[in-house]
């Protein structure tokens, strides 16, 4: 009787098991597929990382955020680390973490260390603002829209990229062609992106469908759940490209510049990421990490990067 | 929306967790072993991987409902095994003798379970029952993951735009605790009412 009742559950917990581990294994093979983390870009990023610049020692001076850095000898860094082209993590090394935004945190590390060593945090929308302001973090790089009321709260350095939110339909979709034609439909963003914000003051008609990660929004959209799937227009670039379910219709049809987060008030510390910034620019840097990461999707043309404290908020 | 989907997803679990208990129960042993590997099932597989599971694979094989709908019978088929096991803790309070007598009297299985066990049973278990639906009121901020717009994705939203985390969350638990507590008082008045003197 005792035994019977141990066969059943260990046979129950195998099947459990299996077809868990399953689930999981198709999820880290996704992760694999995904572009911009082929070991030839992985190449390239090392040649730009050996010829970067390195901040001269007067710019870090004793007190200063930038020697207490240099002194721990690494940068600590939240991202969302589950953006293809912008910020992924390698799910088989947690180290190795590639994108835009990504590679740019580790030129910041290089500019202050020497070398590219960086701690990553994973971050979300809810925890972003409270990481910089406890200290956890140094700086929050990952797709940060700057914004004047969360500058009430964070200091901004930046913008260092102008991205826009574009429109996605399925494939076979031909009634949506824009933002415009997003008035009472249902709406798939995805929780922590501006879309939240944006697309009802665009569309306030459009009915909103929050979810947690991007391939879960673009799943809702194949499947049929919601309408359209509004987001990033690089980001769906770069899922449009691996999808053929789905496509992106229409211009962005807003400005979203992205900053990197600091501790509010540290002005030495901003000046010093704005140098730093203008310096990627001038050497060309800039375009090179664009064009490893987020141009090797679509058929976007090199934007021009964005003058640096140019928008409200930076 | 966060008490719609508690007050339906509530009934529902209470519902379809008594059913599970009588099959666990009854005197036929493929009902009492369907009711056993529904209850292992349901509450060694954790929630968001249900809802994740539902939302998502269900599809892919042909069945597609609107999302609160599946978020709702996600959540009472998954609290219905634990309201289940409180239910069959109740009827095990309910004396032996009881129900040889009702038995002895003539009843049927049905019929002493309908008026001797199961009214029985539920009397015993109301503040462990209440204590589950407590643990639904959490549960139901998991539908934010999976696009359902409740009380959790209200407080993401506004903190989005405001940037406010630890004012909005603390005002989101602030609410989530008041039904909870509302929840604990009407149980434990409910409990009083209806205590079985023995």
């Amino acid at each position: 009787m005792h035994m019977g009742a141990m066969t059943r559950r260990t046979a129950l917990a195998t099947a459990v098991a299996a077809s868990l581990s399953l689930a999981l294994s198709a999820c880290s093979m996704d992760q694999m597929a995904l572009p911009g983390t082929s070991s030839t870009s992985h190449d390239a990023m090392e040649a730009i990382y050996k010829s970067a610049p390195v901040a001269k020692p007067e710019l870090i001076l004793p007190g200063w955020t930038m020697e207490t850095i240099k002194k721990r000898g690494k940068l600590v860094v939240a991202s969302a680390l589950d953006a293809p082209l912008v910020s992924q993590q390698n799910p088989a090394n947690p180290q190795d973490v590639d994108g835009f935004d990504a590679d740019l945190a580790k030129l910041l590390a290089i500019y202050i260390l020497g070398k590219p060593e960086v701690e990553w945090v994973p971050s979300t929308a809810e925890t972003r603002e409270a990481l910089l302001s406890n200290g956890t973090v140094d700086v929050v790089f990952g797709t940060y829209t700057i914004t004047t009321k969360r500058a009430q709260q964070v200091s901004f350095a930046g913008p260092y990229f102008m991205s826009g939110l574009a429109v996605a339909v399925k494939s076979d979709n031909t009634t949506i062609k824009g933002a415009e034609d997003l008035a009472s439909k249902n709406v798939i963003v995805q929780t922590g992106a501006p879309s939240v914000t944006r697309v009802p003051e665009k569309v306030p008609t459009a009915k909103l469908m929050p979810f947690a990660t991007t391939p879960g929004s673009v799943q809702a959209l194949v499947q049929g759940r919601g309408d359209a799937f509004v987001q990033d227009y690089v980001l769906l670039a770069s899922q449009s490209s691996t999808n053929k379910d789905i496509k992106v219709v229409g211009a962005p049809f807003t400005e979203e510049p992205y900053g990197v987060g600091l501790k509010h008030g540290d002005a030495e510390f901003k000046t010093f990421v704005n140098t730093w910034l203008s310096t990627m620019q001038e050497q060309g840097i800039w375009s090179k990490v664009w064009k490893n990461t987020l141009g090797t999707v679509g058929d976007t043309p090199m934007p021009t990067p964005p003058a640096i404290g140019s928008v409200p908020g930076s | 929306m966060t008490m719609l989907i508690l007050v339906t997803a509530g009934i529902g679990s209470i519902a379809l967790g008594a059913i599970v208990t009588v099959a666990r129960i009854s005197p036929l042993q493929v009902l009492r072993s369907a009711a056993f590997l529904y209850v292992q099932f349901f509450v060694n597989v954790p929630l968001l991987a249900l809802l994740i599971l539902a939302v998502f694979a269900l599809p892919a094989a042909g069945f597609i409902l609107p999302l609160v709908p599946t978020i709702i019978i996600v959540l009472a088929v998954y609290e219905a095994a634990y309201v289940s096991e409180a239910l069959r803790s109740g009827v095990n309070t309910v004396p032996q003798g009881q129900i040889e007598a009702a038995r002895a009297l003539g009843l049927t299985f049905g019929k002493s379970l309908r008026w001797v066990i199961v009214p029985q049973a539920f009397r015993s278990v109301i503040q462990p029952l209440g204590n589950i639906m407590i643990a639904l009121v959490m549960n139901t901020s998991l539908a934010a993951v999976v696009g359902v717009i409740e009380l959790t994705a209200h407080v993401n939203k506004i903190n989005f735009d405001y940037a406010q985390p630890v004012l909005l969350y603390t005002t989101g638990g602030l609410i989530y605790m008041a039904i909870a507590l509302t929840i604990g008082l009407l149980t434990g008045r409910l409990e009083r009412k209806l205590v079985i003197a023995r």
